[in-house]
């Protein structure tokens, strides 16, 4: 668990910094950047496992985040959080190739979990 | 989870050979269509999961909003898209048309889920004169009802103005609001009383803090200005809300907003905003998800209207709510303004006259007068204090009582049911009307419960008086609330007693199962809330809150308003269950509706010819679909023979169960050849623990049935073919184990049952798990449960953690160590031998105690039960 690499992306200052605590507690690698720009720029020079990406952001938004990502790391796998439940944004953000979406306030359990899961899966696909 | 690093290193250590190359590769092919399946499974349990929720929500008596709709929706379609994705990776984009079917019936829910009012028409402000009943939709019924009263009815009506839904709309968009109220209620458990008062509270500076748009501002002051102009410089204001889609008779909202009296023109645009605020206040947040209403539906309109200097002021009723005296008037009355009879301060004076002869004598309740609430020469009211010499004057003169009577009359027959009516009369004897709404009426039946006579009863009577503002009987502990403080820690089930019948207290109606005051009348906001929700309420008793002991149980007999210590049955057995409160509202409407495009299974043949993305007309349909197809994928496909061929291989034994064992890495030893496997070849710690438990005590065949059992069974297999078409021909009996050397995976389909497990055991106890998912069976819900419940018993003494959900079982324990998670490994393996068809024969609790009993017994044979 310890060598995953996380990059978590949200413009709410207080719910990023405790979120990515509370992962680093769990021993996760965790960077945070409180803009989709500064998120790609970041991908761009870094390699990372997981991006964790809020949908709505000023600026660039989350599913433009998702997209541009996805095209500099395609391995990279992608969990989506939100605030506003939609079935809209939820659906197009799969269709785009995020990896799950998940509704805030989430159990960090369950995005533990998910992390696990994701990363599972980007080691089988690279692996393949 | 089986550790995959550690695997991948592994092959990557040391030379190695093309063979082994070759063996790695489809290893991994393994992997990976393993993951997917793992998906696929935990995927479609999940799904199942949240429309069993979303069905559940329907049949308890749940209160739920629109963001629990939303959510449960969005999670649906997250992860249906992933199920409908994980099945076309592991077959090579077979099902490609399945997204074409996802797509089209979701355009159905959207079209639900989204269902919008049309935005709001018209002026954002209008005058009084241009306003009648049939502009509800623009102005709210309260002002909608007061317009119609003034132009329609000819009764005097303050001079005044509506602020309009199409002004809320346009305030909340220009500071781009609605989202973001939104997102904070999507964050709001309402159960979390602590966390509700800080969103309201958080929502309402969002919206007090918000710039009311230039333009809207001119035109709330230029109304403002017309008034000056005809009542003259300085002019004051009442501001009330009239919300859309309130007073509607099942639902009154009476009090859940904010009315601010007697406001100075420097104030007037800081108290719309509180009154839009209000629709975020505890009370209104908590009813609007207790009757289900959409909180985007609730458009907040306010009324302004010159502020009425009463001499005396009241509410009466053109009938008895209660349903009994459906010939008399009530008419509640208070010296100054009204709001002292709404907000429950003052014991009102009442008055009551009979229909069919309008003349005194009258029947009278005069109570003695301490104090009265005023205008504030500045702003705002105040109370004040009566004289000595006024203090017994009854609040009407009998000359005043027949006017108000008449009027009564006339406005129940001109909006044709019976009314709820606000009136003042001003200092120089002129009424004035400030309000009319629907009146909720209980039926026949509740009143003539009301009638009845009286049983004997043993318990101490504790008290006896006050006025029945809600009949009924119920029994609780008591619970004192002075303080909102209090009303936090309110205990769901009890009954609230309180000094005052405050508008606020509402916010723990939903929880509560009597309301008992000191003050308060008929005619009060929580009095009218109570009987909405049809809970007792006993008010103007004057000394309950001093009589009752905090935490004692009462029962509250509004009806012939007394209390007694302790629970009168035989007055109990009487009252009725209440009904719910949810069903028929918008949200439960709308959930209703969604739920008709989601859960029903209309593909239940998979050799139907309209077994195909084409013929899925449901979710439900779209899950059972794909579901179907990875099984047969995994274990027909010719891509899986092929692997198969390799790994799954027959396990040997003498149990009634066929197993085949699909070898990851290390869990049987390597280099078997042929394709069957012996006991004593597996190597997997969690697959030989099962397996102890499995073989422990032999099954002795089903139990006997009785009849009854024996045809619900029968009445199920017609009702849903698929429980017989099981896996697909030739797949039915067939149990399947994923294993490494730490890990196992087990899925098996016995008779009707579906279980699977799953288990993690390492030298590291913080990664060691066991699941275990249990679902199906052939009988009827009731035996479902039953057998569920005797699973859920056995388990909880082992001390896993079990959720039911419907007839869906899961169990977890995690964290432990090795040996113990081994131990009950052992338990859940004689589970799924044993519990084989149960469901047949569990008719009553009686069996489900004898058979826990049964089987603790028999699995204290082969490990130790925890103390």
């Amino acid at each position: 668990m310890a060598d995953i690499k996380i990059l978590l992306v949200d413009d709410e200052d207080d719910f990023r910094t405790t979120l990515a605590n509370r992962l680093r507690k769990r021993r996760l690698e965790v960077r945070e950047v409180e803009s989709g720009y500064k998120a790609v720029e970041l991908v761009r020079e870094t390699p990372l496992d997981i991006a964790i990406i809020d949908v709505k952001m000023p600026g660039m938004d989350g599913l433009e985040t998702l997209k541009q990502i996805k095209q500099i790391q395609p391995m990279l796998e992608v969990i989506m959080l939100t605030g506003h439940a939609s079935v809209e944004s939820g659906i197009e953000g799969m269709r785009l190739g995020a990896f799950d979406y998940l509704m805030k306030p989430c159990d960090i359990n369950e995005l533990v979990l998910k992390i696990e899961d994701a990363y599972q899966r980007k080691l089988v696909q690279e692996k393949s | 989870m089986f550790d995959l690093k550690h695997f991948f290193k592994k092959r990557q250590e040391g030379k190695i050979r093309d063979a082994e190359r070759a063996r790695d590769k489809i290893r991994l092919a393994f992997t990976q269509r393993y993951l997917n399946f793992k998906t696929l499974l935990s995927l479609n349990d999940k799904v199942l999961e949240i429309i069993n929720e979303m069905e559940q929500a329907l049949i308890e008596d749940r209160s739920f909003g629109m963001a629990f709709v939303r959510g449960q929706c969005t999670a649906l379609s997250v992860n249906l898209f992933k199920i409908i994705q994980s099945l076309n990776e592991i077959t090579g984009g077979q099902h490609q048309a399945l997204f074409g079917a996802y797509d089209r019936i979701w355009g159905k829910i959207d079209q639900e889920i989204k269902k919008k009012k049309p935005p709001a028409q018209g002026d954002w402000v209008l005058p009084l004169e241009a306003i009648t009943r049939q502009m509800a939709d623009q102005v709210g019924n309260k002002m909608a009802n007061l317009g119609e009263i003034k132009n329609h009815v000819g009764l005097a009506v303050p001079e005044g103005f509506a602020i309009s839904a199409s002004a809320y709309d346009y305030f909340l968009d220009h500071n781009k609001l609605q989202d973001e109220i939104n997102r904070r209620m999507q964050f709001l458990d309402p159960a979390n009383i602590a966390q509700l008062h800080e969103t309201s509270s958080e929502i309402q500076k969002l919206l007090t803090n918000a710039v009311l748009p230039i333009p809207l501002e001119d035109a709330i002051l230029s109304a403002y200005h017309q008034l000056i102009k005809k009542l003259g410089e300085g002019v004051h204001v009442s501001m009330r809300s009239s919300a859309l889609g309130e007073d509607a008779q099942e639902a009154s909202f009476a009090g859940q907003y904010r009315s601010v009296l007697n406001v100075s023109p420097e104030y007037l645009i800081l108290s719309y905003k509180e009154i839009l605020a209000s629709k975020y206040s505890v009370p209104a947040i908590t009813y609007r998800l207790n009757k289900g209403f959409l909180d985007e539906e609730i458009i907040m309109c306010v009324g302004c209207m010159a502020m009425v200097q009463a001499e005396t002021a009241g509410v009466m009723y053109s009938t008895d709510p209660g349903g009994l005296r459906r010939q008399d008037i009530f008419i509640n009355a208070v010296m100054g303004l009204g709001k002292s009879v709404v907000d429950g301060s003052i014991i009102p004076d009442l008055f009551i006259v009979n229909t069919k002869n309008l003349n005194p004598p009258y029947e009278k309740e005069i109570q003695e007068k301490t104090k009265k609430i005023v205008c504030h020469p500045e702003e705002g009211v105040c109370l004040e204090v009566v004289s000595e010499t006024g203090s017994r004057i009854p609040a009407l003169r009998d000359a005043q009582i027949r006017p108000l009577a008449e009027i009564a009359l006339r406005l129940e027959n001109h909006f044709g049911s019976p009314q709820d009516i606000e009136w003042a009369i001003t200092t120089d004897g002129a009424i004035q009307i400030l309000q009319s709404r629907p009146l909720l009426v209980l039926k026949q039946n509740t009143a003539e419960e009301t009638e009845s006579s009286h049983p004997e009863i043993e318990q101490p009577l504790l008290f006896k008086g006050g006025i029945t503002a809600s009949p009924g009987v119920a029994c609780g502990p008591a619970f004192r609330i002075e303080t909102t403080v209090d009303l936090l820690q309110f205990p769901p089930g009890a009954v609230l007693v309180a000094r005052y019948p405050l508008p606020q207290w509402a916010a723990v109606l939903n929880t509560a199962v009597a309301v008992v005051t000191d003050q308060g009348a008929l005619t009060g906001h929580l009095a009218a809330v109570a009987r909405e929700f049809k809970i007792p309420a006993l008010m103007g008793t004057q000394r309950a809150f001093e009589t009752i002991r905090p935490g004692e149980v009462i029962t509250v007999d509004a009806n012939q308003q007394a209390l007694y210590a302790g629970r009168v049955e035989s007055l109990l057995a009487k009252s009725k269950v209440k009904t719910s409160r949810m069903k028929g509202s918008p949200v439960y409407r709308s959930l209703e509706n969604i739920l008709k495009t989601i859960a029903p299974l209309t593909l239940t043949d998979p050799e139907g010819d309209n077994f195909s993305p084409e013929g899925c007309q449901t979710l439900h349909d779209i899950i059972r679909f794909a579901h179907e197809k990875s099984l047969r994928e995994l274990f027909e496909s010719e891509a899986e023979a092929d692997l198969s061929e390799k790994f799954a291989k027959k396990l040997v034994s003498s149990l009634p169960m066929q197993w085949w064992i699909i070898d990851l890495e290390g869990g049987i030893k390597e280099d078997i050849a042929g394709a069957a496997v012996r006991l004593e070849d597996i190597l997997s710690i969690p697959l030989l623990a099962l397996w102890e438990g499995l073989s422990a005590v032999p099954w002795k065949g089903p139990p006997p049935v009785d009849t009854k059992g024996f045809l619900s069974i029968l009445a199920e297999s017609t009702m849903d073919t698929s429980l017989e078409q099981g896996l697909g021909s030739g797949m039915a009996a067939k149990n399947f184990a994923l294993v490494s050397e730490n890990f196992c995976h087990l899925s098996t389909r016995l008779g009707f049952h579906f279980s699977t497990i799953e288990s993690y055991l390492g030298d590291l106890a913080a990664e060691n798990y066991v699941w275990f998912y249990f679902k199906g069976g052939a009988a009827d819900r009731q035996r479902k449960e039953q057998r569920g419940h005797l699973i859920r018993l056995i388990l909880e003494k082992f001390h896993f953690w079990v959720q039911m959900k419907g007839d869906l079982l899961s169990a977890r324990l995690e964290r432990q160590g090795k040996e113990l998670l081994k131990e009950r490994l052992k338990v859940l393996g004689y589970l799924i031998l044993h519990t084989r068809q149960l469901d047949m024969i569990l008719s009553d609790q009686g069996r489900v105690n004898w058979y826990l009993d049964e089987m603790l017994k028999e699995i204290s044979t082969f490990t130790t039960l925890p103390s």
